[in-house]
């Protein structure tokens, strides 16, 4: 899909919908590979081609978050260790 | 107000008319009170021996009773004008807030003038957002919309308003408004202004938004506050719906807005 130069004009409504459609089918393939993202290049490309790429930041961020929030309701997460010398 | 202050004073009388013997026959004066009691007879009946000591218990106990009557009623007469005051004062508040909060001068997304006083007579729902915004606000407005169709559904209600009003100035004028808006409801109205503008009328909703950086496209995502306002047709400020709440939930909210809507406005 060809976006507007410049970003200067939003996506339209069909153009939200497609990239929505290309961001869930890859948000769909990293949940099948745990979040193992060389299984979804594809699905990746088509992903970045669909959405601005101020979006697809974003979405990125929005994942990370999501992931987080699932796993803190889930009582899973832990802090991480570090290894610093305090 | 009047009746009350004299109320100490027709107090002092009340006890001038108890007989001044009392302190100097103890006992003498109470038995009687006593056995005119457990008798029930009157003064008549008892014989002359209290006549001088003036009115007898009958007597004594009408008056009190019809002072503390007549102070019951202008304690309730002062209560019902308090709260008469309390409600003048908070409709005229009110009609204040109604025409001066949250006014604002914007443009519609065909170009014409709008400001809150349009709205007049209508309830509102009304959005902030950007239209470069990826997931929530277009969420946001199409429960909005989901909305305003479950009402409109109902002839029996006032029609509601529909407005998206922009907190991305620099990049949504006149022309990506009305892009944007077609998408969502045909009665959905887009507003933009100048920078000014736009900043007045999100401060006066509490509404906060920051662009974020610009990347080498120039485009760039704004950060705000997410809530769907209603506007009662009086123009003031009724309630807000966070993300949380599903059209339903609004739609329901609003339908008890309505039944309860008294206008303060003439």
């Amino acid at each position: 899909m060809v976006l507007s130069p410049l970003g200067m004009a939003a996506p339209s409504m069909k153009e939200r919908q497609a990239c929505w459609g290309a961001r869930d089918e890859y948000w769909k393939c990293l949940d099948e590979n745990t979040e193992d993202a060389s299984q979804c290049k594809k699905l990746r490309s088509s992903f970045e081609s669909s959405c601005p790429q101020q979006w697809i930041k974003y979405f990125d961020k929005r994942r990370d978050y999501l992931k987080f929030k699932e796993k803190f309701e889930a009582g899973e997460f832990q802090p991480p260790k570090t290894a610093a010398k305090s | 107000m009047l009746l009350l202050a004299q109320a100490p004073k027709a107090w002092h009388r009340l006890f001038q008319l108890k007989p001044p013997a009392l302190p100097r026959t103890p006992g003498g004066e109470a038995q009687h009170v006593r056995y005119r009691l457990l008798s029930r007879q009157g003064p008549a009946e008892m014989g002359r021996q209290d006549q001088p000591q003036g009115p007898g218990l009958r007597t004594r106990l009408l008056i009190t009773a019809l002072i503390g009557a007549g102070l019951g009623g202008v304690w309730l007469a002062m209560r019902a004008e308090k709260e008469q005051r309390q409600q003048r004062r908070r409709t005229e508040a009110l009609r204040q807030a109604a025409v001066g909060q949250g006014d604002f001068s914007l443009l519609d997304h065909r170009g014409q003038a709008r400001c809150k006083a349009d709205f007049r007579g209508k309830w509102v729902l009304m959005y902030f957002g950007f239209t470069h915004c990826p997931d929530i606000c277009p969420e946001e407005l199409e429960k909005l919309v989901q909305v305003v169709r479950q009402l409109e559904a109902e002839p029996a209600l006032p029609p509601v308003q529909p407005i998206f009003i922009t907190v991305d100035p620099e990049r949504d004028d006149v022309a990506a408004m009305a892009r944007y808006v077609q998408d969502f409801h045909p009665r959905l109205l887009g507003l933009t202004g100048s920078a000014e503008q736009v900043a007045q009328v999100s401060r006066s909703y509490r509404v906060y938004y920051s662009a974020g950086p610009k990347d080498e496209d120039q485009d760039y995502i704004v950060d705000h506050s997410i809530a769907i306002y209603l506007l009662s047709p009086d123009g003031l400020f009724t309630d807000y719906y966070g993300r949380a709440r599903s059209a339903e939930q609004v739609a329901d909210s609003v339908r008890r807005h309505m039944a309860a809507f008294r206008s303060v406005l003439h």
